[in-house]
């Protein structure tokens, strides 16, 4: 199996090919409408020397546009999505639940609550599908 | 009760309880002066004045209390909010105390928001944004059952909109809630009776979430026990200060309970005939609760049967499937003794409106915690036909 170096744009594409190619994706978020952007924090301990920011945007079960931008870009999306590199790394690996952990406030989100309340199951299944993608981590490689 | 090898949760439950009779009035200016404050804006509503429940609190509050918001509504809104911030911070404000239900509770909430961090509260939309503590924030309740008091999301409606919007943040929990029975006794038998089974139900669907974990059960089952003894004393004699005051306590700790191990079914549901069919949420909850029950026993006896011990209903030499069964019987029968509805169509609901909320409830947030996996709105919609 091919890894992909962590928050790059090749483990994005590989990500958006994922999604792309899932079936129960498709019905599952067959409602939902909008971007998100992932904002990684700089911790040059792990080997991310600078934030990452990640614009993804997804339309009725189709994915959009999926790449890596800068902080203005991020700012965009419809839900702003940020937190520590450490906790994202437990997100993609399945050790870290990305709704508990929002609650928990390990990670943060900008915008209509209700709308991600009414939509988990979209984004459950948008990161169940991250963690099938073979990453190769930062502070691993 | 039995837990996985790979349990991992955080508790949060930073709220200080006050509790007795008496306690709002007598020990309202220490917590405040406690937490280092000295101006406070008293949050509160009409029908909170004209029960004459206000005018006590203030006055212990002294020159402390440096004015009094009581426009809010039912379903309190952003403007309110705005409003009733910009008024504290005329007065120079630095603790807010709400005095009320849910509504208020949640103005309160976000009023300390924009206190400390100025602006507009849009732009706290979300979840887990802030990073420091917010304005201190001292709660009265007035009635027994959302636990507002010890949880961290506020509920506004945004008239922009046209719809709810939802601000979950740990630092802007409350630092203290002063639980006084004396000021639940004059709320009416069934509005005590609906309050109470929402408290019952945030238990219940802790327990059995799929985010369940010891703390919230331990704190979930206490709520069970209480609830099941001193409900029907509340309602049957309103003025009854030690069921009142257990009841209170008991939505305090299912408010912790649900706060940290989340809701299920019954809550999509209720939230989705509230929004359908407007029936009032402790109403919806209390009918749809043993119903629902019913629906998860195949996936929830384990826990069940636990709560039919709390209850006291699980007969000697019992099976779990049994005991699981007699929670259910209990949870109908406590529903008829405490004079609950006993069905959605007393409250105007239709066919037609269910049929709408069992396709509404399977994108509510709650069901994913549910411990049944629900497959279709077909499941859903065959628990509101039982209910109807
Ligand atoms: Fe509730």
């Amino acid at each position: 199996m091919t890894g992909y170096k962590g928050f790059t744009q090749e483990w994005m594409d590989a990500w958006k090919e994922k999604i792309a190619g899932s079936k129960e994706y498709k019905e599952i978020a067959k409602d939902w409408e909008g971007s998100v952007s992932i904002t990684v924090n700089a911790d040059p301990s792990k080997n991310v020397p600078e934030p990452v920011y990640m614009f993804t945007d997804y339309w009725h079960g189709d994915v959009r546009d999926f790449f890596i931008c800068d902080a203005a870009k991020a700012q965009e999306a419809k839900f702003i999505m940020t937190g520590d590199y450490a906790r994202w790394k437990q997100v993609a690996k399945k050790e870290l639940d990305a709704t508990k952990a929002l609650m928990q406030g390990k990670l943060k989100l900008r915008g209509d609550l209700t709308y991600i309340v009414r939509n988990v199951k979209t984004i459950n299944k948008v990161i169940d599908l991250l963690t099938e993608v073979n990453t190769i981590f930062p502070d691993e490689g | 009760m039995g837990y996985d090898q790979d349990l991992s949760f955080v508790y949060f439950g930073p709220t200080k309880i006050i509790f007795g009779s008496g306690s709002s009035t007598s020990e309202v200016e220490s917590e405040m002066s406690a937490l280092k404050c000295s101006r406070a804006i008293v949050v509160t509503d009409q029908g909170i004045i004209k029960a004459g429940l206000l005018d006590k609190i203030t006055k212990s509050l002294g020159e402390k209390c440096v004015g009094v918001f009581s426009d809010v509504p039912q379903d309190s809104g952003m403007d309110v909010v705005d409003r009733a911030a910009a008024f504290a911070k005329e007065k120079g404000a630095d603790i807010v105390i709400s005095i009320g239900g849910g509504s208020v509770i949640d103005t309160a909430k976000c009023m300390c928001i924009l206190l400390t961090e100025g602006g507009s509260l849009a732009d706290f939309e979300g979840i887990q944004l802030l990073t420091r503590p917010q304005t201190p924030h001292i709660v009265i309740p007035t009635t027994a059952g959302t636990g507002s008091e010890v949880t961290w999301a506020a509920v506004i409606y945004d008239k922009s909109k046209g719809q709810k919007i939802l601000i979950v943040e740990s630092y802007n929990a409350p630092r203290v809630a002063i639980l006084d029975p004396t000021l639940t006794a004059k709320l009416p038998p069934l509005l005590t009776a609906s309050t109470g089974m929402d408290a019952f139900c945030h238990a219940v669907e802790a327990i059995s979430s799929m985010q369940r974990e010891p703390i919230a059960d331990a704190l979930g089952m206490h709520a069970i026990r209480l609830l099941n003894k001193y409900l029907p004393q509340c309602v049957k004699n309103g003025s009854d200060l030690t069921a009142r005051g257990q009841v209170q306590l008991a939505a305090t700790m299912a408010g912790w309970s649900f706060g940290n191990a989340m809701i299920g079914i019954v809550h999509a549901m209720a939230h989705s005939i509230g929004a359908v069919a407007h029936v009032p949420h402790g109403i919806a909850n209390g009918i749809l609760l043993p119903h629902c029950m019913e629906f998860n026993l195949p996936d929830a006896a384990n826990y069940y049967a636990e709560i039919a011990q709390a209850m006291g209903v699980c007969e000697k030499g019992s099976t779990t499937k049994q005991a699981a069964e007699a929670a259910v019987k209990g949870v109908f029968d406590l529903t008829k003794k405490i004079g609950h509805p006993q069905k959605l169509s007393e409250f105007g609901v239709t066919e037609e409106n269910i049929i709408k909320a069992a396709d509404m409830s399977m994108s509510d947030g709650s069901i994913v915690n549910n411990p049944r996996y629900v497959a279709d709105s077909g499941e859903v919609l065959e628990i509101y036909k039982k209910a109807l």
